[in-house]
């Protein structure tokens, strides 16, 4: 009788089973029909639909991502600061070397976005159209991402304090990356970010980039830290240096827990011609500068070392290295008649990476420079107020440095900014505000200064665009029209 | 005029940090006493006029639990004196009941100053903005960003009564905790820079006669912030 019972409940339950993997692949097929009419819809209206299309799909099946079949490698990079520019290094080097690359760069990097991605470039019954994958993935959705897809590279460059709003705190990210990034997956890893190094011990194969070259003489702690105790012991941290937040090299003095050795070390950067050199393995290659920014210099570190562990030789990365540039959305500079225009993304709401970007403007040695900043969020600001939290983890007193003539706040929150600027330490008189985002670019006295940094927030383009147009006006003496 | 500030090297989420970098220039005349969590805290023998504390993570909320535990009746003795405690974001949490942490499938008594018990799920963030009223006639503009609320009835014993947005969890108008001087608030942020009539009000009941510091740009910024949170149109 028992074993009657018994032999029942299996048929039950492979009845049970087959008939979930048949209700799921309908899902499935019915995810793709409505994503893939969207996708074409979206893009006969001249879209990039490279997000909705992905959004019905796990909206009617939450593990669409699951059911298509992978590119043969998928690359993945994730981290707080630098995964775009990372994903359109690696991007550029391996269309370069001949790859035809599957990526979301023009996209989103949420769920959505890379199940959009992945849609894109697949037959309907979820087959991709290409062998390789590059895919910048949004921390935060790890968990739903790698549930369903096991990158076979990882890079993270970084994990510091991001939006209060949307990232909370390290701790929140660094247990979500914990969970979420499977075993199998080779990391890529920052061994000057002590939170970064040791994130995902799951798992094993794991290579570190740094950056040795240019080290700071001393170990002056900022404010802003996100990891002060040995995470092991609870002992101090003993820093060698710090770059910037808790980036350099550090060691517990009670366990001995600390940054790990690199593999793959920037070991000189030469500003003058333009170069920097990797050493790895023994040999050193020097590389083209794509940007002379410290922060891009760890991105490019990053990007060869996953390069080389993906097989490309020295030689073919260095010569892709050539041709490389930084996107014109994020940097670019220009010159007109005397003046230097900068236009330097700075993402909002990311107290560390504005303040690289304010230290950046700092540190150059031009004089009299203008900085014109224009980073409140767009969206946070309509039919809304702005949490204004992150100025204050923005280290503002950059603006005090006496190359600094003017400073102008353009945009909703720059009363905030300004009173932040004063608690900050930044002169008053030298302080510039307007509502409008746009009037900015009029404030700017090109009798003063002949160096202009317009630091924009990434969802500010159409904003710096314009501001762009009206100092070039400006500076070839037309008249600027009113709105 | 003596101000601690605890644990600050840890206590600085949302920005924290930076009130008592405010509070500094209000109050230059004052000694500001900052506490790492491996020292021992200055009022265990001391008498500060403020003692401060910000936003952490949850495995420093432990951590300063565990730390605060067997000052839990100076402490007391502190708030019956009338000694003024700001405790902004989760800080507040750690004088209340019990906190559960939903996610960690962990959970700790905290010092059980307030009969209120706190839940924390790190898969259920609230991003929100609030206006309320303080002591009966300081509006308060401020924000929230947190994991965690507070359960139980502190009608009686609220920091403030919302206007907009929620108090101690999603169905609360109730804001935070007070006795005496103690004020706790799981507003977060630069909460001092922000109201500057709240500000000059924690710097009088600490008994400084000062006024908040770059008074004219802190109230020009309040102003806006102010005509933005009663404005109808903004969404809450």
């Amino acid at each position: 009788m028992t074993a009657v019972i018994s032999q029942r409940s299996e048929v039950a339950a492979v009845f049970l089973i087959k008939r979930k993997i048949k209700m799921g692949k309908i899902r499935f097929f019915t995810a793709m029909a409505a994503a893939k009419l969207a996708y074409f819809g979206l893009r006969l209206l001249g879209r990039n639909a490279t997000y909705l299309p992905g959004e019905i799909a796990v909206h009617i099946c939450p593990d669409f991502i699951g059911y298509l079949t992978k590119p043969e490698t998928v690359i993945c990079v994730t981290g707080t600061n630098g995964k775009t520019t990372t994903s359109n290094l690696l991007n550029s080097v391996l269309t370069a070397c001949g790859y035809d690359v599957l990526n979301n760069s023009l996209g989103s990097n949420v769920h959505g976005g890379i199940a959009s991605a992945l849609l894109s470039q697949s037959t309907f019954s979820g087959k991709p159209k290409k062998k390789l994958a590059v895919l910048e993935v949004d921390e935060r959705s790890s968990l739903l991402v790698y549930k369903h897809l096991t990158p076979d590279f990882l890079i993270v460059n970084n994990i510091m304090r991001d939006s209060v709003k949307r990232n909370a705190h390290t701790e929140f990210i660094s247990y979500i990356l914990n969970t979420a990034v499977p075993a199998e997956t080779k990391v890529i890893l920052n061994a000057d970010d002590i939170i970064c190094a040791s994130l995902v011990p799951q798992c094993k194969n794991r290579t570190y980039f740094g950056v040795d070259a240019e080290a700071p003489a001393t170990a002056e702690l900022p404010f802003v830290r996100d990891i002060v105790y040995c995470p092991v012991c609870g002992g101090g941290l003993k820093y060698d240096y710090v770059r910037f937040n808790h980036i350099g090299r550090c060691r517990c003095e009670k366990c001995g827990w600390g940054s790990p050795e690199r593999d793959f070390t920037v070991t000189a950067i030469d500003r003058e011609n333009n170069t920097f050199t990797v050493r790895h393995d023994g040999c050193d290659t020097v590389l083209r500068l794509v940007n002379d920014n410290i922060v891009n210099v760890f991105n490019c570190c990053g990007a060869f070392a996953l390069l080389s562990r993906f097989g490309l030789s020295d030689e073919t990365v260095k010569n892709a290295f050539e041709k490389l540039e930084i996107v014109k959305t994020r940097l670019e500079t220009v010159k007109e008649k005397d003046v230097n225009i900068t236009m330097l993304l700075a993402k909002g709401q990311n107290p560390v990476a504005c303040t690289r970007c304010y230290a950046y403007a700092a540190s150059d040695n031009a004089p009299n420079k203008c900085i014109l900043l224009i980073n409140d969020d767009k969206e946070d600001n309509i039919h809304n107020s702005e949490n204004t939290c992150w100025l204050y983890d923005c280290d503002f007193s950059y603006f005090a440095d006496e190359s600094i003539a003017e400073v102008i706040f353009a945009g909703p929150r720059c009363k905030d900014t300004y009173l932040r600027a004063l608690i900050a330490g930044v002169d008053p008189a030298k302080i510039k505000t307007c509502l409008d985002t746009r009037d900015g670019a009029k404030l700017v006295d090109f009798d003063k200064c002949k160096e202009i940094f317009v630091f924009y927030d990434n969802y500010r383009v159409d904003d710096a665009v314009a501001v762009k147009k009206t100092l070039i006006q400006r500076i070839n003496g037309s008249n600027v029209k009113e709105k | 005029m003596t101000v601690e500030v605890l644990f600050r090297e840890l206590c600085n989420l949302n920005a924290d940090g930076q009130n008592s970098v405010y509070l500094r220039e209000c109050m230059p005349d004052a000694d500001f006493i900052e506490t790492p969590i491996g020292g021992e805290p200055y009022f265990k023998d001391g008498r500060p006029d403020i003692i401060m504390m910000g936003h952490m993570s949850e495995s420093t909320q432990r951590a300063v639990i565990k730390k605060l535990m067997p000052f839990k009746s100076r402490i007391e003795e502190l708030i019956d004196a009338g000694t003024v405690f700001l405790m902004t974001g989760n800080a507040c949490e750690v004088f209340c009941r019990h906190i559960s942490y939903v996610t960690e499938k962990t959970e700790t008594d905290a010092l059980g100053i307030f009969p209120l018990d706190a839940r924390c799920d790190l898969f259920d963030r609230y991003n929100g903005k609030q206006l309320s009223v303080f002591n009966g006639d300081i509006k308060l503009v401020g924000f929230k960003s947190q994991f965690s609320f507070l359960f139980g009835d502190n009608s009686q014993f609220a920091f403030a009564k919302c206007e907009r947005g929620i108090g101690i969890n999603r169905e609360s108008v109730y804001e935070g905790m007070r006795k005496n001087n103690f004020l706790g608030t799981h507003l977060s942020g630069p909460i001092l820079p922000l109201n500057p009539l709240f500000t000059e009000y924690v710097m009088h009941l600490a008994g400084h006669g000062g006024e908040a510091a770059f008074r004219e740009a802190a109230m020009d910024a309040y102003r806006h912030h102010l005509k933005e949170f009663e404005d109808p149109e903004v969404r809450f």
